[in-house]
């Protein structure tokens, strides 16, 4: 479908361009081999020895929350929302600074010293709970970023303009084995140092991309067009006749808020590999403009590329339909930021930008490979074996798994149907964790009287949120709900049975369980 | 209608301002970092041989 559309329209990617792709990737890999050296114990591979400073610490965690596939959904938000969804960075930027000037969450777990939130669950509940936890938290995970690769690919093909989707799918399987390949062999420490480089390089890549856009469009004529096309639900998010409202801006509070930030295992695992209490509130503090920009500026260019793709009429017949509303083919809505790209950004600085993002890619894939693979060895497998493993044999375990759930991406995001925005199918597979996983820290860490049964209780019902992926809801009769719905209910349903299951079945030896 | 467009045109304005900012800041100041990272790591290692 894509190909032969993008037949149709051309590129600015050239041979310069390939070449300083290749250049960052190449240096990416020898940085992995470089950190390699650094990597002896579990706790190197996982939390870089716990030895991140306040800068670095910030510079990791907006690079890794900066990733392509960020760029991409919230690129596609702003295509299909207009400016209603800057309402998503906004939320996502006041409730990071609110943690990290309250330190809500973060900061107890790093008190407790955990690696991972699971681990948590045994300290707070049981060994039961930390299994059961961890094994929903992988799955969660790695269905979560089961179309990374599915919108890498979109992006390398509306970027550079290559037409066969074979040569795409190689360039896409290229890059998952260099992240493999360094992420295997540097854990946290390649993974922070790459993580630094992306963070200098699309920091100020999407700052000049944006000026750029502007200086191209003229901001009166992008926002007269976003009105045409819009009308006053481009605007006003919590206008009920675009794609959000009031419940799903509630449903954001959580989920971009709370959840991103203070839930979401990639994001804590800096909290946790932070060096002190006092330098987790300085990350989150310091963060909170990167959480607000990871989501506004992508979407800005989502909403330029709705403007420069509706002006011309070749693209305008390609990505909206007869009555000028924008194209409901959620393919197509992803394709849009990349080929705006590719027609504004002059030779040189489309390679950069390209290089930056796809290394953005790459910093995605390398922190939720090595993230999802920490938590099945370490609150998974090693657990449930009575914690005999040794070092060596979780580093060869947690290297195992980084490539086996490489495995599956590949084959995932060539055979699920997206059918809905990828920012909605992300919160909905995540949600199958972070809803009960949020109620397990709220009572966990602030009420005493929280029990296992309740944990129990509160992960299954959590578990139901799969119901909000479109093929579920299809499938179950759930059609008139939207996802924000299902996520809510979910959510609050996972909060009342932990406290009914607590209150109906106390722990029995809770002043040895307390933290 | 006429709230909301000038309310995200400040927010994208001040936004990418504090952005660009926090980058030069951090940019730097992460450079110094990295070269403590290895410095802690490397102490780390050290400190291990020796009990061992």
């Amino acid at each position: 479908m894509s190909s032969n559309l993008l037949n149709s329209i051309s590129s600015n990617f050239g041979a310069v361009d390939w070449a300083i792709v290749g250049l960052y990737m190449l240096g990416t890999v020898a940085i992995g081999l470089y950190a390699n050296r650094y990597i002896r114990s579990m706790s190197d591979y996982i939390v870089a020895g716990r030895s991140l400073k306040p800068y670095l610490a910030v510079a990791t965690m907006i690079g890794s929350e900066l990733g392509l596939v960020t760029v991409m959904y919230s690129a596609q938000k702003g295509f299909t929302g207009g400016f209603a969804a800057f309402h998503i960075g906004l939320i996502a930027g006041i409730v990071t600074l609110i943690i990290g000037l309250t330190g809500f969450i973060v900061v107890p777990l790093r008190e407790l010293g955990v690696m991972t939130i699971p681990e948590f669950y045994e300290k707070r509940f049981s060994r039961g709970v930390r299994i059961f936890g961890g094994l929903l938290l992988a799955f969660s995970g790695i269905l979560n970023m089961g179309l990374f690769l599915k919108a890498g690919a979109i992006f390398v093909a509306g970027l550079t303009g290559i037409t066969n989707p074979t040569s795409v799918a190689l360039i896409m399987t290229v890059m998952l084995l260099l992240v493999l390949g360094y992420t295997i062999l540097g854990g946290m420490v390649s993974v922070v140092l790459t993580d630094y480089i992306q963070f200098i390089v699309l920091s100020v890549g999407v700052i000049v991309t944006c000026g750029i856009a502007v200086d191209r469009l003229g901001w009166t004529s992008i926002v007269e067009t976003v009105a045409a096309i819009h009308g006053e639900p481009g605007f006003n998010p919590l206008h009920e006749g675009g794609g959000f409202g009031p419940s799903y801006v509630v449903w954001m509070i959580f989920t971009a808020g709370i959840v991103s930030c203070a839930v979401w295992q990639t994001a804590v695992m800096r909290a946790c590999a932070a060096e002190s209490t006092s330098v987790v509130k300085k990350l989150y503090a310091w963060s909170a403009i990167g959480f607000l920009v990871r989501f506004m500026v992508p979407q800005f260019l989502g909403i330029c590329a709705l403007v420069y793709l509706y002006q011309n009429d070749v693209t305008r017949s390609i990505f909206f339909s007869v009555d000028g509303a924008p194209t409901g083919n959620a393919d197509l809505t992803l394709l849009a930021m990349p080929v705006f790209l590719s027609q504004i950004l002059p030779a040189g600085l489309i390679g950069l930008i390209g290089a930056g993002l796809l290394a953005a890619f790459m910093s995605t894939h390398d922190s939720y490979l090595l993230c999802w693979s920490s938590v099945l060895t370490h609150d998974v497998v090693a657990p449930a074996t009575g914690n005999t493993l040794s070092t060596r044999a979780r580093l060869t375990l947690s290297r195992i798994f980084i490539f086996v759930i490489g495995a599956f991406l590949l084959v995932w995001g060539l055979w699920y149907e997206l059918g809905q925005d990828l920012w909605d199918y992300m919160l909905v597979s995540g949600a199958i964790y972070f809803t009960g996983a949020f109620a397990l820290l709220l009572t966990g860490l602030y009420w005493k009287r929280a029990s296992t049964t309740g944990a129990y209780l509160a992960l299954v019902a959590g578990a139901g949120a799969v119901a909000g992926l479109t093929p579920v809801k299809r499938a179950v009769g759930l059609d008139a709900f939207t996802g924000a719905h299902i996520g809510l209910g979910v959510t609050v349903l996972a909060l009342v049975l932990m406290v009914l299951g607590s209150i109906m079945f106390p722990d029995r030896s809770r002043g040895e369980t307390e933290v | 209608m006429a709230f909301w467009v000038p309310f995200w045109g400040a927010v994208l304005l001040i936004g990418l301002l504090i952005f660009a900012m926090v980058t030069v800041v951090v940019g730097i100041g992460g450079f110094f970092n990295v070269r403590s990272l290895f410095e802690s790591i490397d102490r780390q290692h050290r400190m291990e041989d020796e009990e061992i």
